[in-house]
């Protein structure tokens, strides 16, 4: 990569180890993200194959394990639908490396933002303590979430597949209404930015629907409809919501959430899924359990046998 | 005194094998349990529902249940041998919980910025009125635990479950921390509730804590403690409430904490901050 002054293969090696890059390189890698993303559409379009990845949490080593899974870049092709960080224990590593692949193979790799690649959300999530708690300050989170606010907001594959990584909105009803939200900036409480990054489907609706807590969407089965009617596509592929089986189709197979943090926290015991898009746009889950690193770098924090014993009152 | 049949062993005294029986876990429900004096305490832990079950639930709730839902966990204190014919028993589960949250949303909390939010989607859509079936997002439950059909009830009294016996260091015979459900309330803070078990040669104890922080609305902890002295048959049951803005707490934590996020992730540091509203203690002999 021109103008980097670090060596990208050396820093995904290490990253592959587990081992952190110092501040000054994760400054650079960011500075240098920003310019590529800087350039994305709003909505990027890609061709298949491809394999979907949904929300990842800082799972690292459930990330090395969907590269074993799925093949490694830039042999296999990855979309990222988003929330690399927060709630698992390595999101400092996992979004290093992320990053350090879209920076190598930018064609091949795509990253979307989550409502987690946020600066709010990252201080309450987990993210902000664990850079703390690694670097002994909050600079690298600075760095990382400077640059989330160039990631881009969607993806269509084949001009025919959307991908998302909350849902729909009520203020979109063509993707071109996607590509002229001004996107660089913390994501909002409110308006079409927040939506994609957050709404929900409801399967027992046909329209949208305001959420109990007073704030964002759910979307119904004719608002998925309409929404493929109208921009020609065929599905839409989304994650943000945990399920245990690792992925859940809707709306008569308009609509797939995918979901790859497998024991979720370390504790839900759910399944993962990765969605295979062959290069004649057929989809394929690809169903995982959690890696065998996360229990020997201890962790079940729902343990079965060896409970921490304590004294509580 | 106790009704049981088994004579308790004396306080303190050696326990022998017949005292402790641990069954470590079974095939059939992936749980283990512990019998010591005539009380069994079980747990059980199993991955989050699945779809199906998730839809079951919903059903017999009528309000969707939260993100992370351990529906098959189970904690359960059991007084055996006896010679009943249906044993005391309370359990702690999910869904005994999640039906005391409030399905009317008379009283529902809002996200701080909902004011803005529906200010700025007024003027956008006015067309979408819909709300989702109200219901208390938070999942907020005076859960103090289910007893089995007909069992003998908690009575009030004055007297407290005793901090001094639990503070000694006797050995712990079984521990165990469960979880029974969990919600991000959708990036806006957390609910959760588990149990905690821990079972000594003369007597045991359970927490149930339910913790939700609203960001930028409020704090709030139920706690329901179950304290069983074995020798005399005792149970005593606390349920105490916790709560406090969220202006008022962050006024009260120290400006040189760089860690604030973790304390307000963690209940248990988070029970120094908040003031008890209310405290109702009951107890029963068996």
């Amino acid at each position: 990569m021109p103008g980097l002054p670090v060596d990208l293969d050396a820093c995904i090696e290490r990253l592959y180890k587990r081992e952190l890059l110092a501040e000054p390189v994760i400054e650079a890698i960011c500075a240098k993200t920003k310019e590529l993303l800087m350039r994305e559409s709003n909505v990027v379009h890609i061709l298949s194959p491809v394999t979907v990845v949904g929300d990842i949490h800082g799972q690292f080593y459930d990330l090395l394990e969907i590269f074993r899974i799925g093949g490694f870049c830039p042999d296999t092709n990855y979309l990222f639908l988003g929330d690399y960080v927060d709630r698992g224990l390595f999101s400092v590593e996992t979004i290093s490396l992320l990053v350090c692949l879209k920076l190598r193979y930018p064609n091949r790799v795509h990253l979307i933002r989550g409502n987690h690649e946020s600066r709010g959300v990252t201080q309450s999530y987990g993210f902000y303590t664990e850079c703390v708690r690694k670097y002994g300050s909050a600079g690298v989170w600075h760095h990382f979430t400077d640059m989330f606010d160039f990631l881009t907001l969607s993806v269509v594959i084949n001009n025919d597949i959307f991908c998302v990584h909350g849902g729909l909105s009520p203020s979109i009803h063509s993707i071109d209404q996607i590509k002229i939200i001004d996107r660089f900036r913390e994501i909002p409480h409110e308006g079409p930015m927040a939506d994609l990054v957050w709404s929900d489907p409801d399967a027992d609706r046909d329209e949208f629907a305001l959420s109990p807590r007073g704030a964002g969407y759910t979307f119904g089965a004719q608002v998925v409809k309409k929404f493929l009617e109208i921009n020609d596509f065929s599905h839409i592929l989304r994650a943000h919501q945990l399920c245990q089986e690792g992925y859940q189709v809707l709306y008569e197979d308009r609509l797939s959430t995918v979901w790859s943090a497998p024991n979720y926290c370390y504790r839900c015991g759910n399944l993962a899924s990765v969605l295979e898009v062959d290069d004649l746009g057929a989809r394929f889950f690809n169903v995982f359990d959690q890696a065998p690193e996360n229990a020997e770098n201890r962790i079940d924090q729902q343990p079965t046998e060896k409970a921490q014993v304590e004294y509580f009152l | 005194m106790s009704s049981s049949s088994m004579p308790p062993p004396p306080p303190g005294g050696p326990l022998t094998a017949k005292d402790v029986q641990a069954v470590m876990p079974s095939a059939v429900d992936a749980g283990k349990s512990v019998t010591v004096a005539g009380f069994k305490v079980t747990t059980r832990k199993l991955p989050i529902l699945n779809a199906t079950e998730i839809e079951e639930m919903t059903e017999k709730l009528g309000i969707a249940p939260p993100e992370m839902i351990f529906g098959n966990n189970v904690v359960a204190i059991e007084k055996v041998g006896s010679g009943e014919e249906t044993p005391w028993k309370i359990e702690f589960h999910a869904l005994g919980a999640l039906d005391l949250v409030d399905k009317t949303g008379s009283d529902m909390l809002k996200v701080a910025y909902s004011a803005a939010w529906q200010k700025q989607r007024e003027r956008m859509h006015e067309g979408i009125k819909e709300v989702v079936k109200p219901f208390d997002w938070t999942y907020s439950t005076n859960y103090k635990g289910t007893l089995s059909p007909g069992a003998k009830q908690f009575e009030a009294t004055q007297e407290q479950i005793p901090l001094d016996k639990l503070r000694r260091p006797d050995p712990i015979l079984f521990f165990d921390d469960v979880m029974l459900y969990e919600d991000e309330l959708a990036d806006n803070g957390m609910s959760i509730l588990s149990v905690k078990v821990r079972v000594m040669p003369a007597r045991l104890l359970l927490l149930a804590r339910f913790y939700m922080r609203l960001d930028d609305v409020v704090f709030r902890i139920r706690d329901t403690r179950v304290f069983v002295e074995f020798a005399e048959g005792t149970v005593i049951r606390e349920y105490q409430e916790r709560e406090d803005s969220y202006e008022n707490v962050k006024k009260n934590f120290p400006p040189y904490r760089e860690d604030v996020p973790a304390i307000m992730r963690d209940a248990n540091q988070m029970t120094e901050y908040l003031p008890v509203r209310s405290t109702v203690t009951e107890k029963l002999v068996l």
